[in-house]
């Protein structure tokens, strides 16, 4: 402790030093000699994520069916795990809620990371995800096919999503299924859940409201619309494995089957049924649902 | 905002609305009624809305709350209060390069909660002790029984002060002068929620100890004790912190004046319980059996004694005004643990309450 009682001494100088930017060579060796003694760090808690060596997809999901890999029940979480999984990047998967995620919104992708090294820790959102699975599959993905693809996207992102979010979120018949799906993970408190209830229905009406660009939500419309995009959907398919007579299945395809296998999965306790009996009149993308489930989920990992 | 003798009977109603770099915006309000015309006893009620910004953990916290609470005082000074509190919190806000750790307790949790508080004032002079001794204790339980909730866990905090004049011999009346000694310590315990039949989870982040300040344990950043998840402290379960130090009026004001310097060593650690079970699985973190948190508990609580404690000691300017103690301190790192953060040169520290 000799050393220590020599710093004592050696304290009170740089308070009169008018400019402590530049601290005096001596005193800057004197500093560096600080701490004397320095241990192990300390272990993280419990909660903390052992794993950081693989990365990891945050979606929406229950905690035993990220533990078995299984689809996440949210549209956009599922299109982004299923088309990782097409692109062949190995990931884990972790139940989490959109205030964890850089954007508000689920999913998001935390590289492998070392703890000391926080830029290793920025999270990698949805726009950045298809480079990070093309760079990072393993087998050769079809490239972005331009404007044809972006006519369809958009078919699924306002009409089929519209329909959607209309029927999970505000048709009162699947209301018990929204609850068991969004809320009851979230807390046990009534008052709470009653306010994240209402929240969220409020979200998703606004979110309607504005890509219909209309005053009122009509479901009637709604519903023709989506009816109308599976039909244009299963045209574009025609006959073909996948869409657009790729020889591999690619983004677009996850993006449909993030929808049709939500809306026919048995495991949802649909109430509401119109988006199912619309989509059991196109058997092609019935198969089309079915055979990216097999190439994901079926097929011996 | 403050409204006295609303009913003529001593209450008061009191609302604050504040905002801030640290504490973005915070809205309160308390209703407080003397039962039976006794000044000593007192029932309030009162709500809470806050945002705080803890960059210490990459995270920004909301808060909305209400509780209700009994406070009696004895005629010696002592005061005590018994307490519930309810309040939904919210982890959110997140930085970018927030760690795993804060990303996987970000969201809502509710706390329901009952506490206990004691609290004995035996110092002549709190923001500037000279003789005398206080102590305090909080503790909490939170989620067990029916309180519900979804976090259980009882939570005890203890601290004790206390001060001693040194006398100059050969000069009358009092020196000024005095040695101070402070000690906190703290136990967070998982307990199941309800009456326990699916097992405690682990604390949260909002609920654990956070060590480290210019108001606890100096010479270190706020949080900077502890657990560390990259650049984000993460609090821990168990925690001890103590503090010596001198004052010493300046020379020529004389022991009268608010000022002093004061010469301070002080030190502390905070551990996380662990989990025994290491496994691969993502979610193992979720539950654990009655024993293995006992078996976790017991190897944090050993875990603060082994070694030496992450120590800093310093000198410095401490102001006492009537409504808050202002310290400027210099100081270095003694002893760290790697990754806790430690601040070597100068400190500024406002508060009522130091170690």
């Amino acid at each position: 402790m000799s050393s220590t009682a020599e710093g004592l001494k050696a304290r009170p100088r740089p308070q009169e030093a008018s400019d402590w930017f530049t601290i005096p060579a001596p005193l800057a060796r004197l500093f560096k000699k600080f701490p004397l003694l320095t241990y192990p760090p300390n272990e993280l808690p419990a909660r903390s994520p052992d794993i950081r060596h693989v990365p990891t997809l945050y979606v929406f999901i229950s905690d035993e069916d990220a533990l078995k890999g299984l689809p996440s029940f949210n549209p956009s979480c599922l299109k982004w795990q299923t088309f990782l999984k097409l692109a062949g990047v190995d990931f884990c998967l972790r139940s989490s809620n959109n205030h964890a995620s850089p954007t508000g919104a689920l999913p998001f992708l935390l590289p492998p990371s070392t703890p000391n090294d926080t830029r290793s820790q920025r999270p990698i959102a949805t726009n950045k995800l298809e480079q990070y699975g093309l760079d990072n599959g393993k087998p050769k993905l079809p490239e972005s096919l331009g404007t044809r693809l972006e006519a369809y996207e958009s078919l699924l992102d306002h009409r089929i999503r519209n329909a959607w979010l209309y029927t999970l979120y505000l048709s009162p018949a699947n209301a018990d299924l929204l609850t068991n799906l969004y809320i009851t993970p979230t807390t046990s408190s009534r008052p709470v859940r009653a306010t994240i209830l209402y929240q969220l229905k409020h979200a998703a009406e606004l979110e309607i409201l504005k890509s219909t660009s209309r005053d009122a939500i009509n479901p009637a419309h709604l519903y023709r619309g989506a009816k109308e995009a599976f039909r244009a959907l299963d045209g574009v398919l025609g006959d073909e494995e996948w869409f657009f007579q790729s020889a591999v299945p690619g983004l677009f395809d996850a993006t449909v089957f993030s929808y049709t296998h939500l809306i026919l999965h048995d495991g949802l306790a649909w109430e509401n049924r119109r988006l199912n009996d619309f989509l059991k009149e196109f058997p092609r993308l019935v198969s089309h649902r079915n055979r990216i489930f097999q190439r994901c989920w079926e097929s011996g990992e | 905002m403050l409204v006295r003798n609303i009913f003529g009977g001593a209450e008061f109603l009191s609302m604050n609305a504040s905002a801030g770099t640290r504490t973005r915006s915070a809205y309160s309000a308390e209703f407080s009624t003397p039962i039976n015309s006794d000044p000593n006893l007192r029932l309030s009620l009162d709500g809470l809305a806050s945002s705080t910004h803890k960059p210490w953990a990459s995270h920004e916290e909301l808060l909305k709350g209400g509780g209700l609470r009994l406070n009696w005082a004895k005629e010696n000074g002592d005061r005590f209060q018994v307490g519930y509190s309810g309040t939904w919190r919210q982890l959110t806000g997140l930085a970018a390069t927030a760690s795993p750790t804060v990303r996987g307790d970000a969201g809502d949790s509710v706390k329901s909660a009952i506490t206990y508080l004691f609290q004995r004032e035996r110092r002549d002079n709190p923001m500037l002790p000279q003789s005398g001794y206080m102590m305090k204790t909080t503790t909490e339980l939170a989620g067990w029984g029916l309180l519900g909730g979804d976090v259980g866990f009882s939570k005890s905090e203890m601290e004790i002060a206390g001060a001693v004049p040194i006398p100059i011999p050969g000069s009358k009346g009092p020196s000024g002068i005095s040695i101070g000694c402070g000690l906190r310590t703290g136990l967070l315990y998982s307990l199941p929620l309800s009456f326990g039949l699916s097992g405690a989870s682990p604390s949260r982040l909002n609920d654990r100890f956070t060590l480290g300040g210019p108001t606890d344990v100096r010479g270190f950043s706020l949080g900077g004790l502890g657990p560390r998840d990259g650049t984000d402290a993460l609090g821990g379960d168990v925690f001890a912190a103590g503090s010596v130090n001198m004052l010493i009026p300046l020379p020529r004001v004389g022991p009268d004046s608010p000022f002093r310097i004061q010469l301070f060593a002080n030190g502390g650690r905070s551990v996380a319980m662990k989990n025994q079970t290491k496994s691969n699985d993502t979610a193992s973190g979720q539950r654990m059996t009655a024993s293995s948190v006992l078996k976790g508990m017991l190897s944090a609580t050993k875990e603060v004694g082994t070694g030496l404690p992450s120590i800093a000691a310093g000198v410095g300017l401490v102001y006492a005004h009537p409504v808050a103690r202002f310290e400027l301190n210099f100081s270095l790192p003694l002893v760290t643990r790697e990754g806790e953060e430690s601040r070597k040169g100068l400190q500024v520290g406002v508060g009522i309450n130091f170690l």
